[in-house]
């Protein structure tokens, strides 16, 4: 397991000076970017560029042809995923620290959470598409939302009221907390499917 | 003789392709030869050996071992050649040996980098830079510094200038003196095989057409020729495939023993060499081969 991890990283050893580059970038050319913004694209990039590698067939032979078991190979890609989460975000409020750039805990936390939710469903989609297609998905995505999103503003607005009533009623800690569980339930529930999926597929 | 690979009615359908029914031994301690033509099911075949892709049906044993549940056992006794690379071409060997070696329990530096000044290959260029015989070889050189018991090659030779397969084969021949190792390559350049094959197995249309020894090829299957007038219903039950001029016909028998018994002096009974065989297999009409 620790050996598929530390993969990524020896893939990625140049790519990683770019990500300190982009952070600094980001911090004196794009001040007024959200730091979730900021934590999260941290967060995703080793992970999202992994993806780009093992989503290659030949890469796929080479791990299955290796004494690894499909099921080892998922749970490397999400337990890796955490622990780059991590390690990245801790590199990056260091860097924004020393820039003097302002977040607290709470912008750490939000993008942490955005993130499971992001791979939640990014996850199993890479391993049913071929990276071709991937732009063709995101695209057509990007359409549905487009047209989905004035009905679904509609139905916030109608409903608005309940909602923000709901939401005000709980506690700041309770939102957080339901918030937290939403996310790690999503991100575990992806990583069944995902191993359902990866154990069918074919090289 | 132990059997390193057993394949019992293996069935594997595709939209376009199958398998059916394969049954296929590989003997530990020689070299099996796995010729067919381009299609005919040979990469199919290698992937369900490396558990790349399951069966549809019947029972596929590596080591005596089903891969449910001994996947990594079976994985760790074993080295792959692909016939294309399968390594993450923007790296090179050193870090590819860091991705690796990791993986086996038996794996030795030492041996690795033995076979690295052997081959004369570079550790600091990128795999992309690497011509197929060099990717080639350090697939080989992966495959060997973890001792692989069963070493799979698919089409090795493919691609590979006259030169570098002679030395490749001969590479091949000194890996296998200590008799411990299994050798299994696909290929559809048969003189290959002539040279250094114990067993061939000839696979044609998703069938399995032969899985003997090369002596017992070579001592059934014969290039037969003769003037065309021996040829009645009789005669041409002993050939798999006849091919006729005005005078005369060539027609390549599974049967010498009967040929000679029954035309004996009349024909001129040759050797056929495994393309022959490839040759005459194609096109059969009655497939008793």
């Amino acid at each position: 397991m620790f050996n598929l991890i530390k993969k990524d990283l020896i893939i990625q050893k140049t790519q990683l000076l770019l990500f300190i580059s982009l952070i600094i970038f980001l911090v004196f050319f794009a001040r007024d970017i959200s730091p979730i913004l900021i934590f999260l694209v941290a967060g995703a990039y080793i992970s999202a560029n992994a993806y780009v590698y093992d989503g290659m067939a030949e890469s796929n032979i080479l791990l299955n042809s290796l004494p690894y078991t499909r099921k080892l190979i998922v749970a490397s890609r999400y337990i890796g995923a955490m622990v780059y989460m991590i390690l990245s975000m801790a590199m990056a409020g260091g860097v924004l620290y020393l820039f003097d750039y302002g977040y607290n805990m709470m912008d750490i936390a939000i993008a942490a959470g955005l993130f499971f939710i992001f791979a939640a469903f990014a996850f199993p989609l890479f391993y049913i598409l071929k990276p071709a297609y991937i732009g063709v998905v995101m695209f057509i995505g990007m359409i549905v939302l487009a047209i989905g999103f004035q009905p679904a503003a509609r139905f916030l607005e109608e409903h608005l009221a309940t909602i923000t009533n709901f939401i005000a009623g709980l506690s700041t800690t309770m939102l957080y907390f339901s918030g937290a569980a939403i996310a790690i339930g999503l991100y575990l529930i992806s990583w069944v499917i995902s191993q359902f999926i990866y154990q069918r597929k074919v090289f | 003789m132990e059997n390193i690979v057993e394949f019992k009615n293996v069935t594997k359908r595709f939209k376009d392709f199958s398998l059916e029914n394969i049954n296929l031994q590989i003997k530990q301690g020689y070299v099996t030869g796995f010729v067919g033509a381009n299609g005919a099911g040979k990469s199919t075949t290698m992937k369900l050996m490396m558990n790349l892709l399951q069966a549809d049906a019947g029972e596929v044993k590596i080591f005596g071992m089903n891969y449910a549940g001994n996947e990594k056992e079976i994985k760790e006794r074993m080295g792959f050649v692909y016939d294309s690379n399968v390594f993450y071409e923007s790296l090179n060997l050193k870090d590819i040996r860091r991705i690796i070696a990791p993986a086996y329990k038996n794996w030795d530096d030492k041996t690795f980098y033995h076979y690295i000044k052997i081959f004369e290959l570079p550790l600091n260029k990128a795999i992309k830079t690497f011509s197929k015989g060099m990717q080639m070889k350090a697939s080989l050189a992966m495959a060997l510094s973890h001792d692989a018991e069963f070493i799979m090659m698919d089409e090795p030779t493919a691609g590979l200038d006259p030169v570098f397969r002679r030395e490749l084969l001969d590479i091949l021949q000194d890996i296998m003196e200590n008799g411990r190792r299994t050798l299994f390559f696909s290929t559809h350049i048969t003189s290959d095989l002539e040279r250094i094959a114990d067993y061939i197995t000839f696979i044609q249309k998703g069938k399995i057409l032969f899985n003997d020894s090369m002596e017992d090829v070579q001592n059934r299957y014969a290039l037969v020729k003769g003037s065309i007038d021996l040829l009645n219903r009789d005669t041409e039950k002993l050939f798999i495939k006849t091919e006729r001029s005005s005078y005369d016909f060539q027609a390549l028998t599974n049967d010498v023993a009967e040929v000679k018994t029954l035309l004996g002096n009349r024909v001129v009974i040759e050797e056929a060499t495994l393309e022959d065989i490839m040759f005459y297999a194609k096109g059969a009409k009655h497939q008793n081969v």
